[in-house]
């Protein structure tokens, strides 16, 4: 696979500084072919993450669509064909997936403000959860630190899977991510480290195929099975989370203020 | 015509290795190839510089003039010899002009069609292929190509740049019209490479103008202190051949197309359509070309252009032509029959403005600036309806409606060539898009378009196919360009088998084809079986593209006709979709 791209660059690796200079990471050449068939709940199987694309552009998740759109532009003059000659080529093919699909996360957040509700204020959100089907009270958030693969509700060993409102999916989304250090320690200080390396996934995308399968064409019984199921797990969930949400709040009313 | 120096030298990896060592003498120049006029710039280190020939003239005239043994371009315009050439002289039937409307043209273009009322011969048999042109040389017509008058027009330019520069040139950016399939685009770099011109970059025109106001931006910035918020400026171009819309996004210097489209509707278009109007059985007069009907065609054009330049600024305009054999034409025409008579160029650029708004995802409030460049943009209806369109009261004003693309053009010259400028001037970069689809045949007659129109370049998708029949070993990929839902639709880029698929039921093989655009928009589309895996799998297949040279018309057909469906792919349904 790799082979036939030779004449557009020598090494299969480029090692390339990014434009802060603090952040030096390995640009694997990108592996244009996904595995399609598998689905499973929280996998690599797209091989990249937004995470990835905001390393590569140097933002942050916080990071404004015109503080996007200004790093683009910086790391395009440096590394545009018209500028860096042809070995630009590689890394700006990275550049320009990077920034469209960040922005079209950003735009499609801006499209659904109405539904957000009250969260719609935090821009920087769209890119967590968000569920993008009907309109429905409850939705699937699955905690990727725990996951380990699972995709029932009932099955998963690990308690990764619940039923929450859908109002809820963004700040959970949210809170389940990776977060800048100080973040971290503040909000979600008890649940361990967090690196970039744990990929969040925007759970509605992955899952909407089996999710709408499971509210379409189950049988009656089965929905009963889920509906106590999703009880219970709600329950559980809620109690982990509420001194969090309460934290979080907090520094929300901070943040916004400035 | 020697074909193969040509394809050797515009390949873009022996650009990347000229810009290594990049040395002044090797700026890059501009050239703007119009419809109509020509310009060329180069930057002469501190400034993008427009050149004059031996007129005292920035734009020339487009158009070869065959006489006797010698030929002689626009450029000089005949100065040189005994006396210049006239308007008159250029519609005799000796000269050839619109090379740009005919290059790379089928004769079942309507385009093609249309400029049979030319006075030079253009002879059409409506099959697909190209069309027969002769300019008359002594009573008699003599044959020629659009491409081989374009390069006479160009080597004569080339001399006048070398004579201001004092040393040769080698490297060219030209502005192209967004309209242009890469087919023609390859008819470009091929009059190019007989002028002994190296294409550097063929430029969208209205993206040379983003480039531009680009710099003007930053300039502006710098003296004013002001900040590096993002403007956004909608650029109409209407020249006389083509019509071009782009929306580009502007900051610190950098123009990010975020739009492109074109259409081939222009000056001419209304020429001949006011043409038509006021003589209205102008076809049966002038069917068939003989000496007197030329004649009084060229009268007729001449009168009609200049009655069209004046109406810009009056309220009504009279034609008065003595047509000869008898015939005189007298007749008045005033804005609301100018405008009647072109409606359908009106609502034609009314369509690729909206559809330019619509790609960008952009509102008319969006938009800081309209600039409007060409010789059309000074006709007032298309000045109203494209500020009407945008919700402005005034176009953007610094920039010269003429001379813009080809500015934009040499300043991505020095850019391209690797020129730096202390002041800043040249820190500057335009982020193309592609202008149209592009895409493979799959199931019959469909169209699937692998990179969309308005992709960032470079770019670089692919796509997941699949095979029809069972035991396929053999399946065509066709790559296609355009707007169609259709294949047929499109034009054909160029075709080619993958063999050895490993035999198995249909659906379960998986072939992808990978389509890549670099920065000089050279398109290379890689194809192979990715599953199943392991070695008995044939090598990916890598074409540059097109590769189709001629008559591509028929190709689609043909094949058509030979394989049937039998060569098909399928579009890989993707199973993570909901």
């Amino acid at each position: 696979m790799l082979g036939f791209f030779g004449t557009s660059a020598d090494s299969d690796l480029c090692h390339l500084q990014l434009g802060n200079g603090s952040v030096h990471h390995e640009l694997i050449r990108p592996n244009n072919y996904r595995q399609r068939s598998v689905i499973r709940c929280c996998s690599t199987a797209r091989g990249r993450t937004k995470d990835y694309y905001y390393q590569v552009l140097g933002v942050t998740v916080y990071s404004t669509p015109q503080e996007i759109k200004e790093a683009y532009r910086k790391l395009q003059k440096q590394h545009h064909p018209d500028i860096a000659g042809y070995k630009g080529h590689d890394y700006t093919l990275l550049l320009n997936e990077a920034y469209k699909v960040l922005m079209r996360s950003l735009s499609r957040h801006a499209d659904g403000k109405s539904r957000a509700g009250p969260l719609w204020k935090w821009s920087h959100w769209d890119g967590y959860s968000s569920w993008n089907g009907p309109v429905r009270s409850q939705a699937l958030f699955v905690d990727e630190n725990k996951c380990i693969g699972q995709l029932a509700v009932e099955s998963c060993p690990v308690n990764c899977i619940h039923w929450v409102d859908s109002q809820e999916l963004p700040m959970l989304g949210f809170l389940s991510r990776p977060q800048p250090k100080a973040m971290a320690s503040s909000v979600v200080g008890g649940n361990g480290p967090r690196t970039c390396s744990q990929q969040p996934r925007t759970l509605p995308r992955d899952s909407k195929g089996w999710s709408r399968n499971l509210n379409g064409s189950n049988p009656p019984e089965a929905t009963v099975g889920i509906q106590t199921a999703k009880l219970k797990q709600r329950r559980r969930l809620r109690r982990g989370l509420v001194d969090v949400w309460n934290v979080l709040r907090r520094w929300r009313k901070g943040g916004t203020d400035q | 015509m020697a074909e193969q120096p040509y394809t050797v030298a515009s390949d873009s990896e022996t650009t990347g290795e000229d810009k290594s060592q990049p040395s002044f003498p090797d700026v890059a120049i501009g050239i703007d190839i119009g419809t109509s006029k020509c310009s060329v710039a180069v930057w002469n280190g501190h400034q993008v510089e427009l050149l004059k020939n031996t007129r005292n003239q920035k734009g020339m005239r487009s158009y070869v003039m065959f006489k006797d043994d010698n030929l002689s371009a626009g450029v000089t315009g005949g100065a040189a010899r005994e006396n210049a050439h006239e308007e008159r002289d250029i519609l005799s039937g000796s000269a050839i002009f619109n090379m740009k409307r005919l290059i790379g043209r089928m004769d079942t273009d309507e385009v093609v069609q249309a400029s049979k009322t030319l006075p030079f011969l253009v002879q059409t048999l409506g099959i697909g292929v190209r069309p027969f042109i002769a300019a008359l040389v002594n009573n008699m017509w003599r044959s020629t190509t659009p491409e081989e008058v374009l390069a006479i027009f160009l080597l004569e330019l080339k001399a006048l740049v070398e004579m201001h520069l004092k040393h040769p040139v080698r490297n060219a950016v030209l502005t192209i019209p967004v309209a242009f399939s890469r087919f023609q685009q390859t008819r470009i770099e091929r009059a190019c490479a007989m002028a002994g011109l190296h294409v550097l970059r063929l430029m969208p025109e209205p993206t040379a103008v983003a480039l531009l106001y680009a710099q003007q931006q930053q300039q502006l910035m710098h003296d004013n202190m002001g900040s590096g918020i993002e403007k956004i400026a909608l650029i109409f171009n209407m020249g006389a051949g083509y019509c071009d819309v782009a929306v580009a996004a502007t900051a610190g210097g950098v123009s990010q197309i975020r739009a492109l489209s074109g259409c081939t509707v222009g000056g001419e278009d209304i020429l001949q359509n006011i043409m038509h109007h006021v003589l209205p059985n102008f076809d049966s007069l002038y069917a068939g070309q003989t000496m007197d009907r030329i004649r009084s065609m060229g009268l007729l054009r001449i009168a009609t252009q200049d009655a069209i330049h004046r109406l810009a600024n009056q309220e009504t305009v009279e034609i008065n032509v003595d047509l000869g054999n008898g015939q005189k034409l007298s007749k008045v025409l005033d804005h609301s029959e100018f405008e009647q008579v072109n409606r359908a160029i009106f609502e034609k650029c009314e369509k690729i403005i909206n559809q330019c708004l619509l790609d960008a995802k952009l509102v008319p409030e969006d938009i800081n600036d309209v600039i409007l460049v060409g010789g059309c943009s000074r006709i007032p209806r298309i000045r109203s309806l494209v500020l009407g369109l945008c919700k402005k009261e005034v176009s953007y004003k610094n920039i010269d409606a003429l001379e813009a693309a080809v500015s934009g053009a040499a300043l991505e010259g020095a850019i391209a060539s690797g020129v730096t400028d202390p002041s800043g001037t040249l820190d500057l970069l335009t982020i193309q898009a592609t202008p149209m689809n592009l895409g493979i045949r799959v199931d019959g007659d469909n169209f699937a378009a692998i990179i969309p129109r308005n992709t960032t370049v470079p770019a670089r998708r692919d796509m997941l196919f699949t095979t029809t029949h069972d035991n396929q070993t053999e399946a065509l990929i066709a790559v296609y360009e355009g707007e169609g839902e259709r294949a047929e639709d499109n034009h054909l880029l160029g075709y080619f088998k993958i063999t050895g698929i490993p035999p198995a039921p249909k659906g379960s093989v998986e072939i992808s084809v990978c389509m890549d655009i670099d920065a000089s928009n050279v398109l290379r589309v890689f194809a192979g079986v990715v599953k199943p895996q392991g070695p008995a799998i044939p090598p990916f297949i890598e074409v540059r593209m097109p590769t189709l040279d001629d008559g591509h018309g028929w190709c689609g057909q043909a094949l058509a006709k030979t394989y049937g469906k039998t060569l098909d792919l399928a579009v890989l349904p993707k199973k993570l979709q909901p």
